[in-house]
């Protein structure tokens, strides 16, 4: 009898233990995640927590990547992860903010504490490290030239002299301005903005990252990519200096959806069929792995040709 | 029934002119509301940024707006009043709160409470829609202040000497008798301002608030995006010569009104 | 917070350069809208006031057009929507020639009132004395007419000189820019609004002060 009633309350006791840790763990839509981690998940950061709400900087004007869709509500490559990131935190997407990040705000908006996260095709290099942090790296960007077909220019020697269009403290405001001295260097506030002063004639090419120029080449033929590839600086999520609970937080989430291929499915759901390949070389995928340049080497953009 | 000693003729024929542009305009509102929503067709990609833009721009608009005008008419009448008193300190005080914010433009208020007050304390941290409306209250209570100050100056000192005769005292003289009759002379200029708050609430754009000029601007920026985010073609001439059509409706008839007030009433 | 870091000094002594450029560059679009928009003040004032047939009414819908939109619309709609028509116009034309638009319109108000408060009989003495109606224009209506709206027009000037700061939003390097950009790269925010806000206040103030002189010693002699 008393057996009995030790093993009954042994199961009891169990069953609370079980319930309890299954309750403490994140409300992910897989409870797998915690069979799969040899640890237990980083956690988020209390005011967060607290808050219940995720604070993101995105693109607005910068397709695929960040954009405002018809209903004027975000949507792109980089909103899909912020949402994905939501899901992790809170179990809904909707317990999302996107504020606008363009590229000039998007160090202040974090030093601010405007927002939590920056996801916004934030390029990493290690000038910004110094101001903020980043996430592992979770696209693979590479900068290319936008020029019209019959352009005196073909291939980077020859911007020199010429109108450039780039965004404002972008890497290729810095790197344009550090190494090719005589290129006047248009500076707008959007790559939007960059291609429309490019067709308007404002500018004779545009430098930016393949993600949007690979696009716009594709659709518009009158214009072309030179063959150049450089400045390679993989994107990573702007996190406010310091805050390494968040840090660890948003790369343990990253890895998970490496490993679920799940940026696949982002690319897939905004990207249309025919880039997709294309797309798929630059993502974390199972197999695909990248980061940064180790920082030992000096960064990208102070290094000139 | 004897004939009145002042003729009312002048009186009724104003009504009924009054009456008749009311009508007129009703008229006018209908007859383009008509056509707007049945008769012009219109291309495929103008119904939903206009949705867009006048389900979430105007409310914000209206909001950040009539907060504005509340908060600067509320502190710049006081302030005004506050201004004639003949101590010193306060009025150099309100004085300085005027020249700065009347001669700051308002982008660089709207900079300083967004940007600025950030950086003194993190608690001072405001949306973009909510900072354009506390710079919009400072620049607007400057102004009705200023306005207030002449209003009230302008009222005689025999109003001052009778109310004190009376027994009134300085808070009661002006509760009962001077700013009644100055604020009636406020109203005018009151009204201006509120088509100046309105036409400045733009400036929220300039910081990314989703008001009017910015959901018209971003949509006009996606139809710019080749497919499937947009359709590739520039409409920015329509969409934002619709948005000085939509201003124009708000702020005319408010012009209008500060003119037949300024006429009536002073 | 930051009140800790704050060093006026430090900031200016970095970043005068930049800023010189700026203002540099407000001065210069200010200026050339100042000019047009007295130019175009003038010549639509006197033409309503002295109601010629058809540029009344189209300077009466101009001027009601500009007073009753933002004027921030007003910019974007050159800046994003003339390319449309194939006329592409660089950062530095949509400035002065937005500001100028503007201004005009205000300041065609200022002047209309200005040559109608000409006392009736400057006008018949005028005419009186042989001159021509352009003649009396020149001679009797626009001198004093313009010194009797120099004060609402130098108002105007002065709020052309503020509006300057908008083109923030087409990314003009004026002064605001300049001093937001600096803002954002160097994170000395403060510092920069300091001195954006001391720059402006000394521009409006010293114009609102000469004002003031100019006022007195320009009134019409029986105002005085």
């Amino acid at each position: 009898m008393k057996r009995i009633i030790l093993a009954t309350i042994g199961v009891a006791a169990c069953a609370v233990v079980a319930a309890a840790v299954g309750f403490a763990q994140p409300t992910a839509s897989t409870g797998r995640a915690s069979a799969d981690a040899a640890a237990p998940l980083p956690k988020l950061p209390a005011e967060i927590a607290n808050r219940k709400r995720l604070i993101v900087g995105v693109k607005c004007d910068t397709p695929p990547f960040g954009y405002l869709d018809v209903r004027g509500k975000n949507a792109g490559v980089d909103v899909e992860i912020a949402k994905w990131l939501a899901r992790y935190a809170f179990g809904r997407e909707q317990r999302l903010t996107f504020v606008c990040a363009p590229t000039a705000v998007r160090e202040p908006l974090l030093t601010n504490g405007r927002v939590d996260l920056v996801i916004s095709t934030f390029t990493y290099t290690a000038d910004r490290d110094t101001r903020i942090d980043f996430s592992r790296a979770y696209y693979k960007a590479t900068g290319r030239l936008l020029v019209k077909n019959n352009s005196s220019i073909s291939s980077l020697a020859d911007i020199r002299g010429k109108k450039i269009a780039t965004t404002s403290g972008s890497v290729y405001d810095r790197w344009m301005k550090r190494c090719f001295s005589g290129t006047d260097v248009v500076v707008v506030d959007s790559v939007t903005n960059a291609v429309l002063a490019f067709n308007q004639g404002r500018a004779d090419a545009v430098m930016f990252d393949d993600t949007s120029l690979a696009l716009i080449a594709a659709s518009d033929p009158n214009a072309k990519l030179t063959n150049d590839l450089f400045l390679e600086g993989p994107y990573g999520i702007g996190i406010r200096q310091g805050n390494t609970q968040l840090k660890r937080w948003v790369d343990s989430r990253l890895a998970i959806m490496k490993q679920k291929d799940i940026f696949q499915k982002i690319i897939v759901n905004n990207i249309a069929p025919r880039f997709v390949p294309a797309f798929s070389k630059n993502i974390l995928r199972p197999n695909n792995n990248f980061g940064y340049r180790p920082a030992n080497l000096p960064s990208v953009d102070t290094v000139c040709p | 029934m004897s004939t009145p000693a002042v003729s009312t003729a002048p009186a009724l024929a104003s009504r009924r002119r009054l009456v008749t542009c009311l009508v007129l305009g009703a008229l006018a509102v209908g007859a383009a509301y008509v056509l707007v929503a049945f008769v012009i067709h219109w291309p495929d990609w103008a119904e939903p940024i206009a949705r867009y833009v006048l389900t979430v721009g105007l409310p914000a608009t209206l909001q950040v707006s009539a907060a504005a005008v509340v908060g600067a008419t509320v502190i710049g009448i006081v302030l005004g009043t506050l201004l004639t008193i003949g101590w010193l300190p306060s009025r150099a005080l309100i004085r300085g709160y005027i020249e700065i914010f009347r001669g700051l433009p308002i982008l660089v208020t709207v900079f300083i409470v967004y940007f600025g007050l950030p950086a003194l304390t993190p608690s001072l941290k405001f949306g973009p829609l909510t900072a354009t409306a506390i710079a919009l209250i400072l620049w607007g209570s400057a102004q009705v202040a200023e306005a207030t100050r002449g209003a009230v100056q302008s009222i005689p000192r025999e109003q001052h000497e009778a109310a004190s005769a009376l027994g009134f005292g300085w808070v009661g003289r002006h509760r009962r008798v001077i700013l009644p009759q100055a604020l009636r002379r406020l109203l005018p200029p009151l009204v201006g301002l509120l088509v100046n708050i309105i036409q400045n609430s733009t400036l929220a754009a300039a910081i990314g608030g989703i008001e009017l000029l910015q959901a018209a601007k971003s949509q006009s920026e996606r139809l710019t995006f080749f497919p499937p985010a947009g359709i590739g073609e520039i409409h920015a001439f329509e969409i934002f010569a619709g948005l000085m059509v939509l201003f124009f409706l708000i702020s005319f008839p408010l012009t209008r009104l500060a003119a037949m007030l300024e006429k009536r009433l002073v | 917070m930051l009140l800790a870091t704050y060093d006026l000094w430090s900031f200016v002594s970095e970043n005068w350069r930049e800023l010189l450029q700026g203002l540099e560059n407000t001065l210069k679009v200010s200026a050339i809208a100042i000019a047009g928009s007295f130019v175009i003040g003038v010549v639509l004032g006197a033409a309503r006031a002295h109601r010629v047939p058809v540029v009344s009414q189209i300077t009466a819908v101009y001027v009601e057009i500009i007073r009753n939109t933002p004027i921030l619309v007003q910019i974007f709609l050159i800046f994003y929507a003339l390319p449309q028509f194939g006329i592409l116009l660089d950062q530095f034309t949509v400035a002065w020639l937005s500001v100028m638009l503007w201004g005009g319109a205000f300041n065609s108000e200022n002047f209309r009132a200005g040559f109608e408060a000409v006392p009736y009989r400057y006008r018949e003495a005028g005419n009186a004395l042989g001159f021509s109606p352009r003649a009396t224009f020149f001679n009797v209506t626009l001198p004093i007419g313009g010194r009797i709206a120099l004060p609402s027009s130098i108002n105007t000037y002065i709020s052309v000189l503020k509006n300057t700061s908008l083109m923030y939003v087409i990314g003009y390097e004026e002064l605001t820019t300049t001093a937001i950009n600096i803002a954002n790269l160097t994170l000395e925010t403060l510092e920069a609004l300091t001195v954006l806000g001391l720059v402006y206040l000394a521009l409006v103030w010293s114009l609102s002060a000469a004002i003031r002189a100019l006022e007195s010693r320009l009134a019409l002699p029986e105002a005085r």
